[in-house]
């Protein structure tokens, strides 16, 4: 389209350079500070820290914690976006945007609100209280901070699962049932292959957001429950160690290479 | 009967979504300022939102920033997509991987690095350097919106459009763009919503002075967040719901058919973004007062002060006031703990005149070199009004007076429901803290010193102790206790006391007889083993560009009415005599809470730096206790 070389120089270089400092620069940044020491020695010792028991701990329970609002995520969002598929109306559309909806509204404030909620003396509790119903304690405990991921991040899971599921020609469904499908058979074989890069794409923007929160931790956990996002934060911004923040951050990022690792195998298998 | 059951599941996920926001819609109409406290119907926050300057400045930052980033992302995106498109395979893919980075990276970690990048290269943190963060992470949404599109367009229609006899530009006008269009706005729309509901990332790039939505909602989350926040979030909700309503019923009156999907997402783009806009001007337009004070005020930077001060820690009106008398327009920031000041005093990348740090905090920015002597002969009121056991308890940090000026000061003590415990239970002693009965029951500070003192006192040792056995025993004992507390919290004590929420709190004496007032089961008592007594005072960084204005602020707040004035407000005690003789309420005056007499006690401590060693070894404790 653009046929100069230079043309197409001058339109990308607004764009490559912008990247380059405020993308590359920064990451080349928190690698240096992750691998020096105060002094600016060469260390692995931000690294290796993640070995001693305490890290290892929280690290652990973010995993565990992230992969179970994920799942969670998943199994809600599946059957949800199957229905939303089927009405192909505006009124799905309608639904769909339900779901970015609550995003105008404040993050902070809608995961306060469910301190509210789920509070000793809260909402949930006056109710159950109310109807004579034994009280639930799940604030500041990992249930809570679960309930708070999932509410978070769980449009993150819609939009591409629908996106996906939404591409699906009613064709192709209709070809499975001529040649004999039963619908678990359609389900499991047509539409649930089709749908793997929704899947794989809303899985990632729930795992990593959920991987590295510290705020949901904050509010629901009552600051009782360390995760790995907690830490790096508190070495950033009250340690005033950005040594071993940039060293806990890297190993998160190993995480997110991975996902790329995994994405990028899954986008070259239907191509070829 | 599958059908029902459709319908009952999406309505049970609906509701999931929406429950939190019908709490804070209903939250705006709650007359009382405690969150879990229902003080009647009221409309009032609706109205005196617009009068908080501090909100209104917070309003217009985050759209104006949303429709920046996003428009400024969307210029950079459409120009890099045509030429990305172009590029050799190897290449394409490389940037295309780049490009993923924000998008794919924890916020956190986008976030710090941005941050370090600013600190390295010294950049000022500000409006600018959000702005160029929401660039940053908004530029991968359009671009991977519009290279769908672009790919997927045939080449063949721009050629025939330059055979035709029209220019390039022209051509791209006329043929591509529109077709791009729909990718163009979807990214853009994407990247405004992105923009509008980011934290982390805004939390690490931010700067004096300069707040977003979320970043204000973060800070008041500890001091118990204000009613008009609320009215504030519903007003925005309403908006643009809405406008969704409308657009969807204009749309099925024209009963046009529509491809299925993410369609409807691009036909009510093009409105949200007007809404957005018009928004972002009639904020302006109500604000056209104060911006243009602002922007004069710009003009002649001299006059400014930058204050940079904890939360809820002054009261406006007193900034107002001086604003007026002075003319010197008071920039003014805040933060929550000590540890979150120091950084960003410390690396200079905010020009603070005037910080108010605690003593040990204060000990240690004077030991490196972060802080300039005051001029005493600019101070009259301080001199004169400021009481001399104050100055002498500050002289354990500050030694000679020569850095600091005492704001407030307290204790550290034990708030217990009356109704929620034994009246058997001893409270006067830390030890109750480690009762059993009072499992979950319990609120820890949740701040490295205060903690450890607690345990570190009812062990019998001293607060500002070094040795390593006895802040391992200090450990164990919080280890012990960590199964019994509800939650470590810094000032959110105060709303959970008041609502009945806890039994036993460990509190400020100044946030003490607030509670009591709105909750008069509460009682507060400094436990016979002793405590921690604290200052808090007024520093002039080493860096400060505005020196002159500092001290003139500093002494406007030691004028024994102004301080009076922020005693009403804030209730922590004073440590002006001038204002104390002037407090009208007698019970107020002689509380023991508010104004102990400190010669009855040997066992207050005051904080003092131990030393960056043991900073760190402190970290580590805090690690190991929270991760237990």
């Amino acid at each position: 389209m653009i046929r100069s070389d230079k043309v197409r120089a001058l339109f990308a270089a607004p764009y490559l350079s912008w990247a380059v400092i405020f993308i590359v620069v920064p990451l080349l940044m928190v690698f240096w500070y992750g691998f020096t020491d105060g002094a600016g020695r060469l260390s692995l010792a931000n690294i290796a820290i993640i070995t001693r028991p305490e890290y290892l701990k929280s690290l652990g329970l973010s995993m565990a914690l992230s992969l179970v609002s994920t799942l969670l995520c998943l199994l809600i969002a599946y059957p949800l976006c199957l229905i939303l598929t089927e009405k192909k109306t505006g009124r799905a559309a309608v639904i769909v945007l339900l779901f970015i909806l609550p995003m105008w509204m404040n993050t902070l404030l809608r995961t306060m609100a469910w301190q509210t909620i789920l509070e000793k003396t809260g909402i949930l509790n006056t109710i159950l209280r109310f109807l004579h119903l034994p009280s639930i304690y799940i604030i500041n405990k990992p249930q809570a901070i679960v309930i708070g991921m999932v509410y978070n991040f769980l449009p993150y899971m819609v939009l591409p699962l629908y996106n996906a599921l939404a591409k699906i020609d009613d064709s192709v469904i209709h070809a499975a049932h001529d040649l004999g499908a039963d619908r678990r058979q359609t389900f499991l074989r047509v539409v649930l292959p089709l749908s793997v890069p929704g899947i794989v794409s809303g899985v990632t923007m729930v795992f990593i957001p959920a991987l590295t929160t510290f705020v949901i931790s904050q509010m629901l956990g009552g600051n009782k429950i360390l995760l790995i996002g907690n830490i790096i934060e508190q070495e950033f911004t009250q340690a005033y160690d950005w040594n071993l923040g940039s060293g806990l951050s890297i190993i998160l990022m190993i995480f997110i290479i991975l996902n790329m690792v995994i994405e990028a195998a899954l986008d070259r298998a239907p191509e070829k | 009967m599958t059908k029902f059951l459709k319908r009952v599941y999406i309505f049970l996920i609906v509701f999931f979504m929406y429950a939190p926001i019908a709490v804070m819609v209903v939250q705006s109409f709650n007359r009382s300022k405690s969150r879990g406290h229902w003080g009647g119907f009221t409309t009032q926050w609706y109205l005196s939102m617009f009068g908080d300057r501090s909100i209104m400045a917070a309003l217009r930052n985050t759209l104006s920033i949303a429709f920046l980033s996003s428009l400024i992302a969307t210029v950079i995106s459409v120009l890099a997509c045509l030429a990305i498109v172009q590029m050799k395979r190897r290449t394409r893919r490389a940037v295309m991987g780049v490009t993923n980075i924000p998008m794919l990276n924890a916020d956190i970690v986008t976030g710090i690095s941005m941050m370090l990048l600013f600190l390295s290269f010294g950049l000022k943190f500000g409006y600018g350097s959000i702005l160029i963060a929401h660039i940053t992470f908004n530029i991968p949404y359009v671009i991977l919106s519009i290279m769908p599109r672009l790919t997927a367009l045939d080449k063949s229609y721009f050629e025939a459009a330059l055979d035709l006899g029209a220019s390039p530009v022209r051509a791209f006008f006329r043929v591509v763009l529109p077709e791009l269009m729909p990718g163009v706005i979807s990214g853009m729309l994407m990247a405004f919503t992105m923009s509008i509901d980011d934290f982390i990332i805004t939390h690490f790039t931010k700067g004096a002075g300069v707040d977003t939505l979320s970043t204000k909602i973060y800070t008041e989350v500890r001091k118990g967040i204000k009613p008009e926040m609320y009215a504030l979030s519903t007003l925005i909700f309403v908006v643009i719901l809405i406008l969704l309503l409308l657009l969807n019923g204009s749309r099925s009156k024209a009963g046009r058919k529509k491809a299925p999907g993410g369609r409807s997402i691009l036909e009510i783009a093009p409105a949200a973004f007007l809404v957005a806009g018009l928004a972002v001007s009639a904020c302006s337009l109500t604000a056209c007062g104060s911006a243009g004070e602002e922007a004069g005020a710009e003009a002649s930077e001299s006059n400014v002060v930058y204050v940079y001060n904890w939360g809820e820690y002054i009261d406006p009106d007193v900034i107002e006031l001086f604003e007026e008398e002075t003319g010197i327009r008071v920039v003014y920031d805040e933060f929550e703990t000590n540890e979150i000041m120091y950084p960003r005093v410390a690396a200079g990348a905010s020009r603070y005149d005037l910080v108010c740090p605690s003593d040990y905090m204060i000990q240690k920015m004077i030991q490196n070199q972060l802080l300039q002597p005051l001029d005493w002969m600019l101070l009259p009121n301080a001199s004169g009004y400021i009481g001399e056991k104050y100055m002498a308890q500050a002289r354990s940090f500050d030694p000679g007076n020569r850095y600091s000026v005492p704001y407030c000061w307290g204790t550290v003590g034990i708030l217990y429901n009356k109704t929620l415990v034994d009246p058997e239970d001893d409270m006067e002693s830390w030890d109750i803290l480690w009762n059993p009965r009072y499992k979950d029951d319990i609120l820890m500070q949740d701040s490295v010193r205060d903690a450890f003192m607690v345990a570190l006192i009812r062990n019998g040792a001293d607060s500002n102790t070094t040795d390593p056995a006895e802040l391992e025993a200090a450990l164990s004992s919080l280890m012990e206790e960590k199964p019994l507390v509800q939650a470590y919290v810094i000032d959110e004590v105060r709303d959970k006391m008041i609502a009945g929420e806890a039994a036993i709190g460990v509190i400020y004496s100044g946030e003490a007889l607030y509670t009591q007032e709105e909750n008069p089961d509460l009682e507060y008592v400094i436990p016979r083993e002793g405590t921690n007594l604290w200052i808090d005072g007024w520093v002039i960084p080493a860096g400060a560009e505005h020196v002159e204005n500092a001290h003139r602020f500093l002494d406007f707040l030691c004028r024994p009415e102004i301080a009076l004035m922020n005693f009403d407000y804030i209730y922590y005690s004073t440590p002006n005599e001038g204002a104390h003789a002037l407090i009208e309420d007698e019970e107020v005056r002689n509380s023991p809470v508010l104004f102990p007499e400190l010669s009855q006690y040997d066992n207050l401590q005051t904080f003092t730096y131990l030393g960056e060693a043991m900073d760190r070894y402190y970290n580590d404790l805090w690690i190991r206790l929270k991760s237990y």
